[in-house]
C-alpha cells in the first residue's frame, strides 16, 4: 500500500498573500460597506423628532399615520403616548430633514378625519387610509421647536390660502355655522371659522377669512347679512322663493356688499356685525347710530311673558335702544330663593341719548349711572293695548340716591328695576272687560223684549181697540141725550118759567116802590158780576172737556171727530130750533122784566139762590176740570216713558232686529200719540164746537 | 464507518478525483482529461470562501428578520409582518401548526445551516468530538436542505403575483424577502464552497501523527 507516501508531495504554496486570499472575500466586504452606507445614509437623512400634543388621538397609529404638508407626506408618527397625568396625547413625529427647519413656532397641526357636513364630504381618503396629521407653516425658517399644541380642527387661516382675516359678530338670532361660505354676488369668496361665544359679551363671534384677491371688496362700510334658509315672497309678480344655494339652505351662509362707496380700507382683525337679512343690512348703513352700543342688564322680579328680543327700550317715551336678549336667571346667592327671574340685556344706542360729549358706551354708562342715582329705574310696561307686547321703560320712579349701578366695571352693568306697570294696566283693562262682561245684557234684552211684547199686546188688545167704539157710544149717548125731548123742551120750560117769573115780577112791580127798584138794579149789577165770575170758569171747563176728549184716544179718530162733528151738528140743530131762536128775544124781554122785577126777586131771596146755584155749578165744573187734568198728564207721562224707552233701545243695537221691532212699535205708539195730539189740537182749536155745536 | 476502521483517502492513494465528473486521475494531473475541469487535490481557499459566503449570508439574515417579509394591503389596512412576527401572530390566531412550519422553515433551518457550516469549517481545523462520518453526513444534509429554505421566497413570490386586486387587496413582498433570498443563496454558496474532503484530512493527519508517534 502506499501508506508511506512521501509528505514532500505536498509542497508549500509559494504564492503571494493576495493570491492566497480568496476573491470571494470581496462580497462580504462589499455587503458590509453597503450596509454601513445605507445605515449612515438613513441616519444622516433622518429629520428631527417633533412632539405634537392632541386632546385625543383617534386614529393615530404608530409608524402608519403620516404628517402631511400640502398633501405631501413629510413625516411619520414614530410613537404615540400620553403626557404626564394622561391629560393629553403626545404624538412623536419624525419629520423630513429638508422640511424640518420650516417647522417653527408658527406651525399648526391638526388631525384630518373624515367629515360629513352639509357642504359635502371632506377627508374621504382618510376613511380608507386612516387619519393623517396635517401641518401648516410659513415659508420662513424660524426658531425651531420640538413641541407643538395640536389643534382640534383645521385652522381657518392657512398660508396656502391667504386672505383678509376678519371677525364676524352675530346677533341673537344670527346663525354662525362653522365653515359656512361667504358669498359676494353669489361667488364664494370666504369662509366662516369656528364660532364661539365671546366671554365678554353675549355675542357669538366667529373668525372669517376673505380669500386673497377679494379682500379689497371689504371696507368699513361693508355690511354682512345672513343668507341661510330661504324666503318666500308672494307679491303682484307672483310667488318668489329665494335662497342662495342649497348649502346655505342647510348649513347657513353669509353674503356681503358694500352699500356706499368711499369706505376706508380695513386691516386684519376688523369686526363686522351680521344682519338678519339684506334689507336690514343695507338700511343699517344709513342709520346714524353705528357706534358701539351700551349693554345693560335688567333683572325683573316679575316674570311676565311678552318681552321679546327687539322690544323697544324707551327713555321718556323716546326709543333709545332695544332688548338684545331675554333669559331666565336663577341666582340663589343674590336673591335668596330659586325663583326664575327675567334677565333682559338692553342694548342702548349712546347716540340716541343726546349726550353732549362723544356718544360712546362709556359716556352713556356714566350718564345712565347718574340718572340711576337720580332714581332712574327700568320697568316693564305694555307696548300698547293693541300690540300686546312688552317694552322696557326707563322711568324715574324711585327716590334719588337709593340705588346705584352696582358694578360699573362689569362687562354688563346691571341697572336696578322697578315694579312693572304692566300688572296695573292689565288689571284695569281686565276689570273693564270683566265689568262689560258682567253686564246683564241678555236679561236686559229679555225684559225689553217682554216689555215690547206686552206693549204690543196692550196696543193690540181688544179693550184698547174697543175704547174708540166706547167713546163713540158715549158720544152717541150724549147726542141722544141732547136730542132728547126733555132737552128739546128745556127752552119751552125755560120760557114757561120765565113767563112765570115775569108774572111774579109783575106782581113784585106792583108791590114795590121805585126805591126798591133802584136797589134791585144794584142787586142785578151784582148778580151780573157774579155771572161774570161764573163765566170765568168756562175755559177751565173747556180744558176739562179737552181732557175728556183726550180720553177718547184710539184708532178711530176720524170717526170720533166725525161723531163729534155730528154731535156739534146736532147741538146746532137743537140750538137752531125756533124755540131756541126765540129764546134771545124772550130772554131780552125777560131781562127787561127781570130788570124791573129783580129787586122783588132779591127781596124774595131769589138772587141769592141763583148765586148759590151758579157757585155750585162752578165748583162742579172745577171738579170736572181737575178730574180731566189727570189724562193729559197721563198721556204726557206715557209719552215720556215711551220716549225714554225709545232712546234706551236706540242706544242699543240700531241694526238689530229687535231694535227694529221696537222702533216700529214705538213709531206706532208715536203715531197714536200724534193722533191724540191732533185730536186734542182740533178740540183746542175749536172748543166752542163742543159747547156751541159749531 | 467507525473510528476503528480508518478510511484511506484518495490523496493517500496518490490519486485525485475530478469534482465535476468524478473521474479519478493520478496526482499531479492538472486538468481532467474527460471534462476539462482543473483538478485540485485540495482547495486551499475553500475555507476562506466558506467563511466569506457565510458572513455575507449572516449579514443578509439580520435585515431579513428585521424588515417585514410580506406587506398585506387590504381596503382599509396595510399589514406588514416580519417572519417571526407573522409566526407569532399565526400562533396567537390559533394556527400553531402553520406557525411551527414557518418558524422551522424560516428560522430553525437557516440558523441551523449557519451553525452547521460554521461547525464544519471549524472542525476541519480543530479536533471534534463528532466522528468524520457524522460530520460528512451533516455536510450532506446541509447541502441537501439548503435549497428548501427558498420555499419561503416561493410562497412570497406566488402570493405577490396572485393577490394583486388593485385597491381591494394586494400582497407585496417586503424588503425582508430579498434579504432572506440573498441569505439563503449565500449560505448555499457557503456550503458548496466547503471542500468536504478536508473532513478526512484530519483523520489522515491524526493517523500520520499516530504513525509518527509509533
Amino acid at each position: 500500500m502506499v501508506t508511506d507516501a512521501p509528505d514532500v508531495v505536498i509542497e508549500p504554496q509559494r504564492k503571494s498573500v493576495l493570491s492566497r486570499v480568496s476573491f470571494v472575500w470581496l462580497i462580504p466586504v462589499a455587503a458590509l460597506v453597503i450596509a454601513l452606507g445605507v445605515a449612515w445614509d438613513s441616519y444622516s437623512s433622518q429629520g428631527p423628532l417633533i412632539t405634537l400634543e392632541f386632546q385625543n388621538g383617534a386614529g393615530i397609529a404608530k409608524d402608519e399615520t403620516t404628517l402631511k404638508y400640502r398633501d405631501i407626506t413629510v413625516g411619520v408618527v414614530e410613537d404615540v403616548g400620553f403626557s404626564e397625568g394622561l391629560s393629553t396625547v403626545l404624538v412623536s413625529v419624525r419629520v423630513d430633514k429638508d422640511v424640518a427647519p420650516y417647522i417653527d413656532s408658527g406651525a399648526n397641526f391638526w388631525v384630518v378625519r373624515p367629515e360629513l357636513t352639509a357642504r359635502g364630504v371632506s377627508g374621504l381618503d382618510t376613511v380608507l387610509s386612516g387619519v393623517f396629521i396635517e401641518g401648516v407653516w410659513d415659508d420662513v425658517i424660524g426658531t425651531s421647536e420640538a413641541r407643538f399644541m395640536g389643534l382640534e380642527n383645521a385652522p381657518l387661516f392657512r398660508p396656502s390660502k391667504p386672505g383678509l382675516e376678519i371677525a364676524l359678530r352675530a346677533t341673537a338670532n344670527g346663525q354662525l355655522t362653522e365653515n359656512a361660505p361667504i358669498f359676494f354676488h353669489g361667488i364664494e369668496v370666504g369662509r366662516v371659522g369656528k364660532a364661539r361665544i365671546s366671554p365678554t359679551t353675549n355675542y357669538a363671534i366667529a373668525e372669517a377669512i376673505i380669500y386673497a384677491p377679494h379682500g379689497r371688496l371689504i371696507n368699513n362700510s361693508t355690511r354682512f347679512w345672513d343668507t341661510s334658509g330661504f324666503s318666500v315672497n308672494i307679491g303682484p309678480a307672483g310667488a318668489e322663493i329665494d335662497f342662495t344655494s342649497l348649502a346655505t339652505l342647510v348649513s347657513g351662509g353669509l353674503s356681503f356688499d358694500t352699500v356706499v362707496s368711499g369706505g376706508d380700507r380695513i386691516s386684519d382683525g376688523e369686526v363686522f356685525r351680521i344682519y338678519e337679512d339684506e334689507e336690514t343690512a343695507r338700511n343699517s348703513v344709513f342709520n346714524a347710530s353705528e357706534v358701539e352700543t351700551l349693554e345693560l342688564s335688567a333683572i325683573f322680579e316679575d316674570n311676565i311673558a311678552g318681552l321679546r328680543v327687539g322690544a323697544d327700550v324707551e327713555l321718556a317715551g323716546l326709543k333709545i335702544g332695544e332688548v338684545q336678549s331675554v333669559s331666565g336667571v336663577i341666582d340663589r346667592a343674590t336673591f335668596g330663593d330659586s325663583r326664575v327671574r327675567l334677565n333682559a340685556i338692553l342694548s342702548i344706542q349712546p347716540a340716541r341719548l343726546g349726550l353732549e360729549v362723544e356718544a360712546s358706551p362709556a359716556a352713556a354708562l356714566n350718564f345712565m349711572a347718574g340718572r340711576v342715582r337720580d332714581g332712574l329705574r327700568a320697568r316693564l310696561t305694555s307696548a300698547g293695548l293693541l300690540a300686546g307686547g312688552l317694552k322696557v321703560e326707563l322711568v324715574e320712579s324711585a327716590q334719588p340716591g337709593a340705588l346705584t349701578i352696582p358694578d360699573m366695571t362689569a362687562t354688563i352693568p346691571q341697572i336696578p328695576t322697578a315694579e312693572s306697570e304692566m300688572r296695573d294696566a292689565g288689571a284695569s283693562i281686565e276689570g273693564v272687560i270683566s265689568r262689560v262682561n258682567n253686564l246683564p245684557i241678555e236679561q236686559l234684552m229679555a225684559s225689553a223684549i217682554d216689555f215690547l211684547d206686552s206693549a204690543q199686546d196692550f196696543v193690540a188688545s181688544d179693550e184698547l181697540r174697543g175704547v174708540p167704539e166706547e167713546a163713540v157710544g158715549l158720544l152717541e149717548d150724549v147726542r141722544g141725550l141732547v136730542s132728547s125731548d126733555e132737552v128739546q123742551n128745556v127752552p119751552v120750560l125755560l120760557n114757561a118759567s120765565l113767563m112765570r117769573l115775569e108774572a111774579v115780577m109783575a106782581q113784585l112791580e106792583e108791590q114795590q116802590l121805585v126805591a126798591r127798584l133802584v136797589g134791585a138794579v144794584d142787586a142785578a149789577a151784582e148778580a151780573a158780576k157774579g155771572v161774570d165770575t161764573a163765566v170765568e170758569g168756562v175755559p177751565e171747563l173747556v180744558a176739562a172737556l179737552q181732557g175728556v176728549a183726550a180720553k177718547a184716544e184710539g184708532l178711530a179718530l176720524e170717526e170720533l171727530v166725525g161723531e163729534i162733528n155730528r154731535l156739534a151738528g146736532n147741538a146746532a140743530t137743537v140750538i137752531g130750533t125756533d124755540a131756541f131762536n126765540a129764546l134771545p128775544g124772550d130772554l131780552s124781554a125777560a131781562l127787561g122784566t127781570l130788570q124791573a122785577t129783580l129787586n122783588d126777586v132779591r127781596n124774595g131771596g131769589v138772587i141769592e139762590n141763583a148765586n148759590a146755584a151758579l157757585a155750585s155749578a162752578r165748583s162742579a165744573a172745577d171738579a170736572v176740570a181737575v178730574a180731566a187734568d189727570d189724562l193729559p198728564a197721563l198721556v204726557t207721562r206715557m209719552s215720556g216713558v215711551l220716549d225714554q224707552a225709545a232712546r234706551t233701545i236706540r242706544g242699543y243695537d240700531r241694526g238689530d232686529e229687535l231694535g227694529r221691532d221696537v222702533e216700529s212699535t214705538l213709531r206706532e205708539i208715536q203715531e197714536a200719540a200724534k193722533a191724540l195730539a191732533s185730536l186734542a189740537k182740533t178740540i183746542e182749536r175749536n172748543p166752542s164746537a163742543l159747547i156751541r155745536g159749531r | 464507518m467507525s473510528e476503528t476502521t480508518p478510511i484511506i483517502t484518495a490523496r493517500e492513494m496518490g490519486v485525485v478525483g475530478c469534482r465535476r465528473c468524478t473521474q479519478v486521475w493520478p496526482q499531479g494531473t492538472e486538468i481532467c482529461g474527460r471534462c476539462g475541469k482543473r483538478l485540485q487535490l485540495r482547495d486551499h481557499k475553500s475555507l476562506q470562501r466558506v467563511w466569506a459566503w457565510w458572513s455575507v449570508g449572516m449579514l443578509c439574515y439580520i435585515p431579513a428578520n428585521m424588515y417585514p417579509m410580506l406587506s398585506t394591503r387590504t381596503l382599509f389596512t396595510v399589514q406588514q409582518d416580519t417572519i417571526v412576527g407573522g409566526a407569532i401572530e399565526l400562533f396567537t390566531h390559533g394556527a400553531p401548526f402553520v406557525a411551527m412550519i414557518i418558524l422551522f422553515a424560516s428560522v430553525v433551518i437557516p440558523l441551523g445551516k449557519f451553525f452547521a457550516i460554521a461547525y464544519l469549517a471549524i472542525s476541519v481545523q480543530r479536533r471534534s468530538a463528532a466522528s468524520f462520518g457524522q460530520r460528512h453526513l451533516l455536510y450532506e444534509v446541509v447541502e441537501y436542505i439548503g435549497r428548501w429554505s427558498m420555499i419561503d421566497i416561493f410562497v412570497v413570490a406566488i402570493l405577490s403575483s396572485l393577490v394583486q386586486l388593485r385597491s381591494l387587496a394586494a400582497i407585496d413582498p417586503g424588503p425582508a424577502s430579498l434579504f432572506f433570498a440573498l441569505s439563503v443563496i449565500f449560505t448555499m454558496l457557503s456550503a458548496q464552497s466547503f471542500d468536504s474532503r478536508m473532513i478526512w484530512d484530519m483523520q489522515s493527519r491524526d493517523k500520520g501523527e499516530a504513525s509518527r508517534g509509533h
